[in-house]
């Protein structure tokens, strides 16, 4: 059996959902919630005569980081495309509520110790909505964000974005609506997916097929530019877990101050960005890229990720990792 | 006395605004004690009006308008200047009433005919989802300062333009199928073509099974839409009931019965989703369970 240590050195690009909800927590502190063994699949997908999984394509947990308690929400690309149905939303939901509970008890038993309060991790992997049952799935995205807002001032809420599907759709204002969002080279975050795009503007100004220009449009060197990707970790489970114990041992003060939107002066913030883009009509993500003051921004793609943030100039000034 | 009230309301949430607030009242891009640039965001139509007596702040879709810095905005569609106006507007409507009691709290009017948000190249280079997102969370900041939030769909609810502006609402209100509103994700021809169904069983089960099918009778089902109105000339005193019921519901501490959550209660009372409870409640006793072991 892979030992948790050798463990750490996986892909996180190529973990399961369970891999990396069980590896980002401390050795031996992982507990699934409402696991596979509790039964509660989706009652719609066999309707279609589709075939359920017993997770729902959605792993959940609780165990440690040091003093933490640390949930985690882990999607799993392999099921239905990590999509989000009734159980699968719901799951998504409890941990908020779990963690809201567990706050409160955590607060009365050691007022003033941040490092003791709870936290929570979501680790991407969708495209959004479940079409199976879509509009349940629809619903459920809107109660994620409702919670998200109700953590805010006492729960971090970070992101981590590698997996091998993104993070598309619904989910993708998911997780630009938390606290943080770490994302590997390899992560994609956007909302329309790039089929769609193509559908709407014609193949020639957006070729879905060509993978170069989706990781120029919306991969995690992309995003750390423009500053919405806080951190770039590299594509290993460590790479991740050893940025949020970075993040973790933060106040949360600091933790939230990373947030991109959420306030009136971040959407002002946005509003100069879009002001921008009418401004510059960028036909590339890659203008952009220059616009911040890269140049040989076509070698951008092609750095290592230590590489690319010992040189990159971002929106926000700097590499910040 | 012929009734010159139009049918249909897709596509018009200009004259959707005529019906809806007292005449003469809407003050386009006034909230509180400022006013957003007219040119900004046009698909997006943000104000103050009287809504039976009542101030309210207005954010509703105008679908006859082109934004004419992002071609992919049109008809309606949420693009990344609407967003962040729609946001603002909220912003604005708390800060208006910081200090006022919460039975003074404004109510926010969303009117909703949108087909979704903007789906661009530069709207993706720029982060489209951040834009959606902003708007949500504003919604959901204003409901939790008290702010009773209501969403009147009176065309299209489309899918993410619904989760952005709609989805965070107290109390969501629709025009019955007849007035040609639509709710869903996609349409079933879609469906089908993306997920390898057959489109004819997906049809026949859509007659029985809410979860996929498209309309404000499936989504009142789910618990996803609290009222149907079958008549146009009804909704400013259905709004202004639901805007009472808030108001008070609120003032006795029951919020949870209200917004995204409370829908899911309801979607568990008229049957439409049964799991979702079974889920939070054995996830609650899990976490109980480990309580001394998570706060060692």
């Amino acid at each position: 059996m892979t030992s948790w240590t050798e463990m750490q050195n996986r892909s996180f690009y190529e973990a399961t959902a369970r891999q990396r909800a069980k590896y980002l927590l401390d050795e031996g502190t992982f507990h699934e919630l409402v696991g596979p063994e509790a039964g509660l699949s989706s009652p719609h997908l066999p309707v279609l005569g589709e075939a359920v999984s017993f997770d729902d394509g959605v792993v959940t947990g609780v165990g440690k980081i040091g003093r933490r308690p640390v949930f985690v929400i882990s999607q799993e690309g392999r099921f239905i495309g990590g999509s989000v149905g009734e159980v699968g939303g719901a799951k998504m939901v409890g941990v908020f509520q779990s963690a809201l509970a567990l706050y409160e008890k955590a607060a009365a038993k050691y007022p003033g110790d941040e490092s003791r309060l709870p936290a929570i991790l979501i680790s991407f992997e969708t495209g959004g909505v479940r079409l199976h049952e879509a509009n349940a799935g629809l619903l459920a995205h809107a109660e994620v964000m409702e919670q998200i807002q109700i953590c805010r001032g006492k729960i971090p809420v970070l992101s981590l974005v590698g997996s091998k599907l993104g993070c598309f759709g619904g989910m993708g204002f998911v997780s630009g609506a938390t606290d943080l969002t770490i994302m590997s080279e390899l992560g994609r975050v956007g909302l329309t997916g790039p089929e769609v795009i193509e559908e709407v503007l014609g193949k020639r100004e957006f070729d879905a097929s060509n993978r170069a220009l989706i990781y120029r449009t919306t991969g995690g060197k992309h995003r750390h530019i423009m500053g919405s990707a806080n951190y770039l970790a590299a594509d290993t489970i460590h790479a991740f877990r050893a940025q949020v114990q970075r993040i973790l041992a933060l106040p949360y003060a600091e933790i939230t101050a990373h947030r991109s939107i959420g306030s009136p002066a971040l959407v002002e913030e946005q509003l100069g960005l879009t002001a921008l883009a009418a401004e510059i009509k960028p036909k590339d993500a890659a203008e952009v890229w220059a616009y911040y003051g890269n140049a040989n921004c076509e070698t951008i793609p092609d750095l290592s990720t230590d590489e690319f943030l010992q040189h990159v100039k971002t929106r926000k000034g700097g590499s910040a990792s | 006395m012929s009734d010159t009230r139009p049918k249909n309301l897709v596509g018009k949430g200009r004259e959707a605004l005529e019906t809806l607030l007292a005449p003469g009242s809407f003050s386009e891009g006034a909230v509180g004690t400022q006013t957003l640039d007219p040119a900004l965001g046009p698909g997006a139509v943000v104000g103050t009006a009287s809504l039976q007596g009542r101030t309210v702040t207005v954010i509703a879709n105008d679908a006859k308008v082109r934004n004419p810095r992002f071609p992919v905005v049109l008809a309606g569609v949420i693009g990344l200047e609407e967003a962040y106006k729609m946001a603002l507007a909220v912003y604005l409507t708390i800060e208006a009433d910081r200090d006022a009691p919460l039975a003074e709290k404004r109510p926010i009017l969303l009117v909703v005919d949108s087909p979704g948000n903007a789906p661009g190249k530069v709207e993706e280079v720029f982060g489209m989802h951040l834009a959606t997102g902003a708007y949500q969370l504003a919604l959901a900041e204003a409901r939790q300062a008290g702010h009773p939030v209501v969403a009147m769909i009176i065309g299209r609810a489309i899918s993410g333009a619904f989760l952005c502006h709609g989805l965070q609402a107290d109390r969501i209100l629709a025009l019955s199928a007849a007035h040609g509103t639509m709710i869903h994700v996609m349409p079933l021809g879609s469906i089908a073509r993306i997920t390898k169904m057959d489109i004819e069983r997906l049809e026949e089960l859509s007659k029985t099974n809410p979860v996929f099918a498209s309309g404000a009778g499936y989504f009142y089902k789910l618990g996803g839409v609290e009222e149907v109105i079958d008549d146009p000339a009804d909704m400013p005193a259905v709004i202004a009931k639901h805007i009472a019921e808030i108001y008070k519901l609120n003032a006795e501490d029951r919020a949870d019965e209200l917004g995204p959550w409370g829908r899911g209660t309801l979607g568990a009372e008229r049957g439409g989703r049964t799991k979702r409870g079974q889920v939070l409640d054995l996830m609650a006793s899990q976490v109980a369970a480990l309580e001394k072991e998570l706060l060692s």
